[in-house]
């Protein structure tokens, strides 16, 4: 179904962002065969010079990316009204084996560049550099991500088909309609809550400690806490937070949550999350380059602003998340 | 007390914002012809969304299921005893026969659409008479009456004349007396339509008594349409059953179709104003490469040049897109979207003049702008690094 | 020692057949608190050296420190870091941006430093006032006279407190009268601890009785006299 704005806007968007992405790999290769910091040659000045490009490509392309996640939501909204069987955007992105996937890639996505952009600003704030080479290993792994992407959007798009009247039989068999379907069964609401803000106060404890003094086990603790709790708070959304959103006990779509009718919550909800989650996890990632020279200032300088946003993020979301939920309780729900 | 770096930005914006008035005739035409192809874009994304509505809107009142006997591929008229083998269905509230077809005025070079039911055997019959400006449908005690559109009362030029005819097969006139017409709001379906009694469809139309054009079906529960569908279908097998969403997404998947096409004709206008971009961002003018030099040698990073052609090409980008997408909306609300509707609408002769409400949903607007601004954005980006390594030593001769 | 250079050298274009090394083995040694004049035909390295001394690039080998730092080979953006706390630039032509106003041309390096626009107001207006130009603060700087816009170009190599002061043949374009003011202006800043290295033909300021020391350099070397 590719002749639609929708599907065009976002193979558009695909190639805009693989398009620098191969940009900047190209910067990467050069810079691995022949970066030479003591050489004073006109290579190597200019390659100091394609450095500030391939960083540049990489903050467009994450900037890109994060627009083209929303895109992709978006636009599953707008293909739920012409497919068989779906009533919303998680029934379109079910509606074949690529949309999921599709999805979980980009998010992967903006992650992944989001990382790489942390440690071009460790790397440039030591003369020597110290990791280029890193960097840009690191850079050319992400291409495969990006090729994988765009396929996936595509075949997701392509094999997406539109429920329109054929010439001779038109009568649909089979597929009953979705509402959103309940992707989450059998999670008991009362633990899934408990587990819930559990996290959040075992995350803001440890992240208040780190900030105090900073114990290498208790920041492993903390990122992996924060992997744990995206996944969490996903489902908790899902299946708690966004009924009461929608104010109807079946309705359980993460998606519809970003349209205009629930003044746009969701954008509120995810927006705050996944920094979240990005700086939470960062925090112990960046570790192991406090020992390179020069670095060590520049790390712990990074994982304290990181602590500090995340913990910051984590308020936010428990405030917005818990608004609709605390509503319906105290005005006499249940 | 704001933190350093977002000080930072904020001076660097402070400097961007100067620095393209001090190229004002550049920048000012690179963002009206970026604004002219955002207002192009932007006036296809919003017709698209209101004819959709609109058409959303009309339909809400089509029956649930509609039944044509097909032979050979084609569809034929239905005998009106299958409504016998109907009644054995649950579930089915009425099935009305209907006849339809399509008159062409030779004198006028006019398509028109003939309609006719047994309107007094309809559900909701009475909310029917909403859709008429003025007047009444054509009752069954009144042989020669007819309702029409407002296109169908431009065209036959009867603003002061009540009666017009119409040509039998056998090329014998048959005259019928305007009782009602229909109001603008329904225009998008009803324009070039005339509403009769059956009696009088058969008798212009040649179709004998047995025979109707299809059935409308009307469903007491909703959630019933698919299985109902499923047995008619099986129940009939020379028939081709459709249902009420198949017809809206069909409209809509038309809609859509049509829009992506004139994307893809816009996206040529956006290549062409892509390269324009890149080569306007690429050239630089003596001046300019000496300003440049003088910022870096005055201690200006590399990073803090191109952040510079950042903040430009974002400024000159958001006000190209402010402008061109309030355009679009003007255009669309205001004048019909004018320019641009002969490639959404219809493929009669007739072009409605309705009213079009353009829905304008934060989705509608970051479509119009990965179309334009991000392709632009990509555009800047090497040409703009390519200003910024200007080595500073070009200042000292 | 603020400035030393030990067995500096400077090769553009190493290794391609268009090589050419515009700095053999300069030793040079200058003194905070000092002013001292540079003379060089064209073509003579005068401009490498000054790059070299205004931190612009670093040197192919041997040493140099400028205000405490190593130049070794380093990346651009860390050169240019120190460059605009340690290095005023007061150029032939005064390179000012001509449709920017006096205020604003001032106050360019201080942009990237993230200083908000009132501090910057504040410290410009305090050199308008100090080289008596305050009266053109919001003149376009391409519309001012010749003496004032040498002002403006000294307001702009001072306001970031920098100690070192590198003046490119100065006075090429200026009478003898905006020339001796300038010369005034230098020996009141070197009074108030600046380092002052002018280049320069003009004999107004190579015989001016404040230039401590005269430097010649001839074929990429130091003369000594």
């Amino acid at each position: 179904m590719f002749l639609n704005s929708w599907s065009l806007g976002l193979t558009l968007a695909g190639l805009i962002i693989l398009f620098l992405g191969v940009f900047a790999c190209r910067t990467a290769v050069r810079v691995l065969r022949y970066w030479d910091p003591q050489s004073d040659s006109n290579l190597q000045i200019k390659l100091e010079n394609e450095i500030w490009l391939a960083s540049t490509l990489v903050e467009y392309g994450l900037g890109f990316q994060i627009l083209t996640v929303v895109l992709f939501v978006l636009a599953a909204d707008t293909f739920c009204q012409v497919i068989v069987g779906a009533m919303c955007a998680t029934g379109a992105l079910l509606a074949n084996n690529f949309g999921m996937p599709a999805l979980l890639v980009k998010l992967a996505g903006v992650f992944v560049y989001g990382f790489w952009i942390v440690l071009h600003k460790l790397d440039i704030s030591s003369e020597t550099y110290p990791l280029v080479r890193i960097k840009y290993i690191y850079l050319l792994l992400i291409l495969p991500l990006l090729v994988a992407d765009i396929i996936l959007q595509s075949l997701y798009i392509s094999f997406l088909s539109p429920d329109i009247i054929t010439s001779c039989c038109a009568v649909v068999f089979g597929s009953s309609k979705e509402t959103g379907r309940n992707l989450l069964e059998g999670f008991s609401r009362p633990t899934l809550l408990a587990l819930y803000y559990g996290s959040i106060i075992a995350l803001t404890g440890m992240g208040y400690v780190l900030l105090k003094r900073w114990l290498v086990p208790l920041a492993v603790l903390f990122s992996t806490g924060w992997i744990w709790f995206l996944g969490l708070a996903t489902i908790a959304i899902i299946a708690v937070f966004s009924s009461y959103i929608y104010a109807m006990p079946y309705h359980h779509c993460p998606f519809c949550i970003l349209k205009p009718e629930y003044h746009y919550v969701g954008f509120a909800l995810y927006f705050t999350l996944i920094p979240a989650s990005f700086f939470g996890l960062t925090t112990v990632l960046v570790e192991p380059f406090k020992r390179r020279n020069n670095l060590a200032g520049s790390v712990q300088k990074y994982q304290q602003t990181a602590i500090r946003i995340s913990l910051l993020l984590l308020l936010l979301l428990t405030v917005i998340s818990s608004y609709h939920y605390l509503l319906y309780r105290i005005s006499g729900g249940e | 007390m704001l933190p350093k770096g977002l000080e930072k930005q904020l001076n660097i914006l402070d400097f961007s914002l100067t620095s393209l008035w001090r190229r004002k005739l550049k920048n000012l035409s690179i963002m009206l012809v970026f604004a002219l192809v955002i207002f192009l874009l932007g006036s296809f994304q919003m017709l698209t969304g209101a004819l959709t509505s609109s058409a959303e809107a009309v339909l809400e009142n089509t029956p649930e299921i509609t039944i044509q006997k097909m032979s050979a591929g084609r569809q034929e008229a239905i005998p009106l005893a299958y409504i016998e083998k109907l009644r054995s269905i649950y579930g089915i509230r009425a099935v009305i026969p209907r006849i339809w077809g399509y008159y062409f005025d030779e004198s006028n070079l006019a398509n028109f659409t003939i309609l006719a039911l047994e309107l007094g055997s309809m559900p909701f019959d009475s909310n029917l008479n909403l859709t008429l400006a003025h007047g009444h449908f054509p009752k069954k005690t009144e042989p020669g009456t007819a309702v029409i559109g407002r296109s169908v009362q431009d065209i036959l030029g009867l603003d002061k004349r009540r009666t017009f005819s119409l040509f039998r097969p056998d090329l014998s006139l048959k005259s019928f007396k305007v009782v009602g017409v229909f109001s603008q709001q329904t225009d998008l379906l009803s324009n070039d339509l005339i509403v009769m009694n059956l009696t009088d469809a058969r008798d212009l139309f040649g179709i004998p008594v047995s025979m109707a054009t299809d059935l409308c079906i009307y469903v007491a529960n909703p959630t019933e349409i698919e299985t109902i569908a499923k047995k008619i279908a099986v129940l009939l097998p020379d028939t081709r059953v459709l249902t009420k969403s198949q017809i809206q997404k069909t409209y809509q998947v038309v809609f859509s179709w049509r829009s992506g096409l004139a994307s893809i004709c816009l996206l040529t206008a956006l290549v062409a104003f892509a390269i324009l971009a890149w080569d306007k961002a690429s050239g630089l003018s003596p001046e300019e490469k000496r300003e440049i030099g003088i910022l870096k040698i005055l201690g200006w990073e590399t990073g803090d040049i191109l952040a510079v052609r950042f903040w430009e090409s974002t400024l000159v980008s958001a006000l190209a897109f402010i402008i061109g997408c309030t355009a679009a909306y003007i255009h669309v609300a205001f004048f019909d979207a004018s320019l641009l509707k002969a490639v959404m609408v219809g493929w009669s002769v007739i072009h409605p003049p309705f009213k079009l409400l353009p829905s304008v949903t934060l989705a509608d607007l970051l479509l119009i702008f990965t179309f334009s601004v991000l392709p632009f954005l990509g555009a800047t980006v090497i040409p703009a690094w390519r200003c910024a390594t200007v080595p500073p030593d070009s200042v000292i001769r | 020692m603020l400035i030393e250079l030990d067995n500096t050298t400077k090769i553009y274009n190493q290794g391609k057949p268009n090589e050419v090394t515009a700095l053999h083995g300069v030793n040079l040694q200058i003194e905070g608190r000092t002013m001292v004049c540079l003379q060089g035909a064209s073509g003579s390295g005068k401009s490498t050296l000054l790059a070299i001394i205004g931190c612009v690039f670093p040197p192919t080998s041997g040493r140099a420190s400028i205000a405490g730092k190593q130049l070794s080979r380093m990346p651009d953006r860390f050169l240019t870091i120190h460059r605009r706390e340690k290095i005023g630039f007061i150029f032939q032509q005064f390179n000012l941006l001509p449709r920017l106003s006096v205020l604003d041309n001032i106050t360019l390096p201080l942009l990237p430093l993230g200083i908000s626009p009132r501090e910057r107001k504040t410290k410009a207006r305090k050199l308008l006032g100090q080289l008596s130009i305050s009266h053109r603060e919001n003149f376009p700087a391409g519309q001012i006279s010749g003496g004032e816009m040498q002002r403006v170009a000294i307001a702009r190599a001072l306001i970031n407190n920098q100690p070192i002061i590198l003046a490119d043949e100065p006075t090429a374009h200026l009478d003898s009268r905006l020339s001796m003011e300038f010369m005034q202006i230098m020996t009141d800043l070197k009074a108030s601890g600046k380092t002052i290295i002018i280049a320069s033909h003009d004999t107004l300021v190579s015989e001016h009785p404040a230039i401590d020391k005269i430097i010649n350099i001839k074929d990429g070397r130091i003369d000594v006299p």
